[in-house]
């Protein structure tokens, strides 16, 4: 659960300071220094799928809203807001739920904010739905690789990275 | 001390006598003694005061109710939005029809073609200013959305949320509280020109002020005019008596050069501006020109034209003496005074001051039905709410609070479950049948809409959340998936035997299930006795599979129910809420990535901080391949099976998935169906859990139709995931065949669950291999 400081006008009430204790505890991303994981995004996930998939790109048609908003996302991601980047996402999925683009954005920003587990459950349901294909079946795979092994699941984490490596020379099952 | 006043004083009364000059130091003196005492006396009751006052001020300020909105509407091409859930989610949100929507908060319908004028907004994610939009519509889809002036195509625009509810302070006053910057400047200045034109100038009182009304009362013989100062009524208000006592009076002077001492003149007008009594509904008083609004007109603040905003500041006067639904012609002579002193301010023309007083008053009818307009759905939010938050804080902390409700989803739902039930009593069933239902998005898991009553004001039992009912049928396709998750001894062809049997039970009866045609169907496929429901085949299945998988899985599926672990079970022997069946079926027809539903988006404080949100969680389910094959089992109930009228009852033709439910007597009707869109869950019974006549399909489903009739959506994505794929088989004997041959049907597989032994039509094309697989994989699904 994520939270933001809260102003308010009066003196702080016995439910503000309730109300901060409940969630600075659930908070997922306590703005931290900068980490040796900062930057893992780009450089685990990113760009190893862009030098992946050079020359087999298979890009969804995109719906311009959705375009709009996963803009916004990246814009917000970049600042390093991610619970507002994670909103943009939020809303582009309720416009297309079954986007795989929407869906791995969203994984690495839940990577961004270090909650592991949900990053891995958006990449899967982003390769389920998705192409299985190209840069974002990279993205996926190297995302899932990246979060078990933050997991402790290192044999997963492996595989996980071997399966990145495929999409880009394995027609999908059933094509 | 005394001793030398003492003496001092009997030297004084010497000199008096010889010197009368000393009459004036002595009326001196006595006067400072006078002062001082006064003085004395003064300070600690100017304390006293400034005490009662400042904590007035400072605290009543903020004892505002939190407000809960509906979820904001994304409008955009490609939306599937029909027109008339367009202008439902308009209304809710306050819009007015209109020929020109020159004004925010006005739209205009011509043909398919609406044209909104939004409102500024603070939407949980950020503010939006006005923007003006004209939307087109073909169908149930929006074609364009351009902006306007200048028609710039736009990619993305959305509507601020409907108000759906107020959580009210315990004091029984209701507000809305108005910012003195956005405030119309009409307001601000229109007030001050008919109460207090000295208000920027004077300290709390005003003597010119005072000596004018005085004068002009005098001139008229009775009293016309107040001396009072804006801050001086703001005192009056605070404390509410009217008594007209000089000691009043003068406290509240006091009181009044006191407040002025301590804040700025904005922060008085602002108070005042929420502060003003100025109605009264029922037990709830009406503060300020923000509720008053509402109140009066169903129109926040900022979209009164100058004689709404004139008649409130004329009613400030008197709120119940100008009550404009009870006395309107006094109510309208004194709006036109109030217009007219406008225009003699120069804050409207003459010609401008004239038309607004030639309009009718414009207040409605009735004034809304107060507080809560959904009452199920807002059960739910403050259910959810207080978890986190003391119901006090929900009273008095102004919390802004961002729920998933869809206003059009809420309305049309209520609609199918009133309307459907009046029709069920034409068709022979109790009028005292009671339903629920719940909408949710398949994808995030938010709920759209709930319905608890047939009656959607009576707010008492909530079926949706509360109605704890056994589930029949609608239980069996876990069973199947149990099934279809041990891949290697159950396919959808595999077949089962739908034969009688008998069941010893734990307290030493005998259980004998029978199908509800009282038949038995001999060896069915998975596919036909789940489409068809039967009772036998499902028990002889979940005992090869084991009772205590079913009521794990119903736990993993995100139900925590207290279920007894008997075959009964099977059938549905479990009682569920509809709220908890809808979570079992989210996760389905999501695919296996369970959503846990939710009702929150956000709540913030009053100034917009955000405090919590409530962000979209996916929790995976295993065995998502089985899920799939699952899903495609469901389309064919609604396609062959025991839902098959339902799409005649639609009327549209998109691919649904669902399942029927009934119970033992016919006491619950149940009926689960979803789209890729939506997932909606329908309850029909009696509340005492009589024999109500009802089946899944008589009841619950027509329900259900009434809805879906009304919501745009799509089909059911039948895309299998890794781990599942397509095949054509003989429909007959579940041998792998070729589409080409006869009796050839497609289903999909768990991996390692198709059959490997061929038709003869197949073998006999078997020939050319090459030309085999191509076909064979050629024809797989998308």
């Amino acid at each position: 659960m994520a939270r933001k400081s809260s102003k308010i006008y009066r003196w702080p009430s016995p439910f503000v300071v309730l109300l901060m204790t409940a969630f600075l505890g659930a908070c997922a991303t306590p703005p931290g220094p900068p980490t040796p994981q900062d930057g893992e995004v780009e450089a685990r996930v990113r760009e190893p799928a862009r030098q992946d998939s050079e020359g087999i790109q298979v890009f969804p048609l995109q719906n311009p809203a959705v375009k709009e908003l996963l803009a916004d996302a990246s814009a917000a991601e970049q600042t390093g807001d991610y619970g507002q980047a994670a909103s943009y996402l939020e809303r582009a999925l309720r416009i297309q739920p079954r986007d795989p683009e929407i869906l791995q954005s969203m994984a690495e920003v839940q990577l961004q904010m270090r909650d592991y587990g949900q990053a891995l459950n958006f990449a899967s349901r982003s390769y389920d739905i998705g192409p299985r294909v190209g840069e974002i079946c990279s993205r996926n795979w190297r995302t899932i690789s990246v979060s078990r092994e933050h997991l402790g699941d290192h044999p997963g984490s492996v595989e996980a990275e071997k399966k990145a490596a495929v999409c880009m020379n394995t027609k999908p099952r059933g094509l | 001390m005394s001793k030398r006043k003492k003496k001092t004083t009997a030297r004084r009364k010497k000199t008096n006598r010889k010197q009368p000059r000393r009459w004036f130091a002595k009326i001196w003196r006595l006067g400072l003694l006078l002062a001082g005492i006064f003085l004395g006396l003064m300070v600690p009751w100017v304390m006293y005061l400034n005490y009662q006052v400042t904590t007035e001020f400072e605290g009543r300020k903020w004892d505002l109710p939190s407000r809960v909105y509906a979820r904001a509407l994304d409008i955009y091409p490609t939306a599937l939005l029909s027109r008339s859930n367009l202008e439902l989610e308009l209304k809710a949100a306050g819009y007015r029809a209109s020929r020109q929507p020159s004004l925010p908060g006005l739209y205009s319908v011509s043909g398919n073609t609406v044209e909104i004028h939004r409102r500024s907004f603070r939407f949980h994610d950020g503010e939006e200013e006005s923007i003006r939009f004209r939307v087109k519509i073909s169908g149930e889809k929006v074609s364009s959305v351009t902006g306007l002036p200048g028609g710039r195509s736009l990619d993305l625009v959305r509507l601020e949320p409907a108000e759906i509810a107020s959580i009210y302070p315990l004091q029984k006053e209701d507000r809305t509280l108005i910012n003195i910057e956005q405030a119309p400047q009409l307001l601000v200045t229109g007030l001050q020109a008919v109460e207090d034109r000295n208000f920027k100038h004077h300290p709390g009182i005003d003597l010119r002020g005072i000596l004018r009304a005085a004068y002009a009362n005098l001139k008229a013989g009775r009293a016309v005019q107040g001396g009072s100062t804006l801050t001086q009524q703001l005192v009056k208000n605070y404390f509410l008596t009217h008594d007209r006592t000089m000691a009043r009076k003068f406290n509240e002077a006091i009181m009044a050069l006191l407040l002025e001492a301590h804040y700025d003149k904005s922060e008085i007008l602002e108070a005042y501006l929420n502060e003003v009594f100025l109605g009264q509904q029922g037990a709830y008083a009406v503060h300020g020109f923000g509720q008053a609004s509402l109140y009066y007109f169903d129109q926040p603040m900022e979209r009164l034209e100058p004689h709404q905003i004139a008649l409130l500041i004329g009613m400030v006067r008197g709120a119940s003496y100008y009550n404009p639904r009870r006395h309107p012609e006094r109510a309208r002579g004194r709006r036109n005074q109030v217009l007219s002193m406008f225009a003699e301010t120069g804050l409207l023309s003459e010609s401008e001051a004239k038309k607004q007083a030639a309009l009718p008053l414009a207040v409605t009818a009735e004034p809304r039905t107060r507080g809560t307009r959904y009452h199920a759905f807002v059960d739910l939010v403050r259910r959810q709410l207080a978890q986190v938050y003391k119901e006090e804080d929900l009273r008095t902390e102004g919390l802004r609070i961002f729920t998933t409700l869809s206003p059009s989803v809420q309305e049309k739902a209520q609609a199918a479950v009133s309307g459907g039930l009046r029709q069920l009593e034409t068709r022979g069933l109790s009028a005292s049948l009671q339903a629920a239902m719940v909408v949710a998005d398949v994808a995030t898991g938010e709920v759209q809409g709930l319905v608890g009553d047939r009656n959607p004001d009576r707010a008492g039992f909530n079926r949706a959340i509360h109605a704890r009912r056994q589930i029949g049928s609608v239980i069996k396709p876990l069973v199947y998936l149990l099934a279809l998750e041990h891949s290697r001894d159950y396919s959808l062809v595999t077949r089962i035997q739908d034969t009688p049997l008998s069941l010893q039970q734990p307290d030493g009866s005998t259980w004998s299930p029978s199908n509800y045609d009282n038949q038995s169907h001999g060896a069915v496929t998975l596919l036909e006795a789940l489409t068809r429901s039967y009772n036998q085949a499902t028990v002889r299945l979940g005992l090869n599979i084991g009772v205590e998988h079913l009521v794990n899985r119903i736990e993993q599926l995100g139900v925590r129910a207290d279920i007894d672990p008997v075959p009964s079970i099977f059938l549905g022997a479990v009682e569920l809420t509809p709220l908890e069946v809808t979570q079992i079926y989210q996760s389905i027809a999501a695919g296996g990535f369970s959503v846990p539903l939710r009702s929150l988006i956000a709540v913030q404080t009053a100034d917009g901080d955000e405090l919590v949100r409530y962000p979209l969680r996916m929790l995976p389910q295993p065995n998502r391949d089985a899920i799939a094959v699952l899903n495609y089992a469901l389309t064919q109930v609604v396609e062959q099976g025991t839902a098959k009228a339902l799409p005649g009852l639609i009327g549209q033709d998109r691919t649904i998935a669902g399942k029927t439910g009934t119970t033992n007597d016919r006491r619950d009707s149940w009926f689960v169906g979803y789209t890729r869109n939506q997932v909606a869950v329908t309850w029909v019974g009696e509340d005492d859990n009589r024999p109500a006549g009802v089946t899944g399909s008589n009841a619950a489903m027509r329900l259900w139709a009434g809805l879906f009739r009304e919501l745009p959506n799509e089909s059911v994505d039948l895309r299998m995931p890794d781990g599942a794929y397509w095949l054509w088989v003989d429909g007959n004997s579940g041998l792998l065949t070729l589409e080409d041959c006869d009796g050839a049907i497609q289903v999909p597989f768990v991996d390692g669950s198709g059959p490997s032994e061929t038709t003869a039509c197949m073998s006999a094309l078997q020939d050319d291999e090459e030309s085999f697989w191509r076909k064979l994989l050629g024809k797989k699904k998308q």
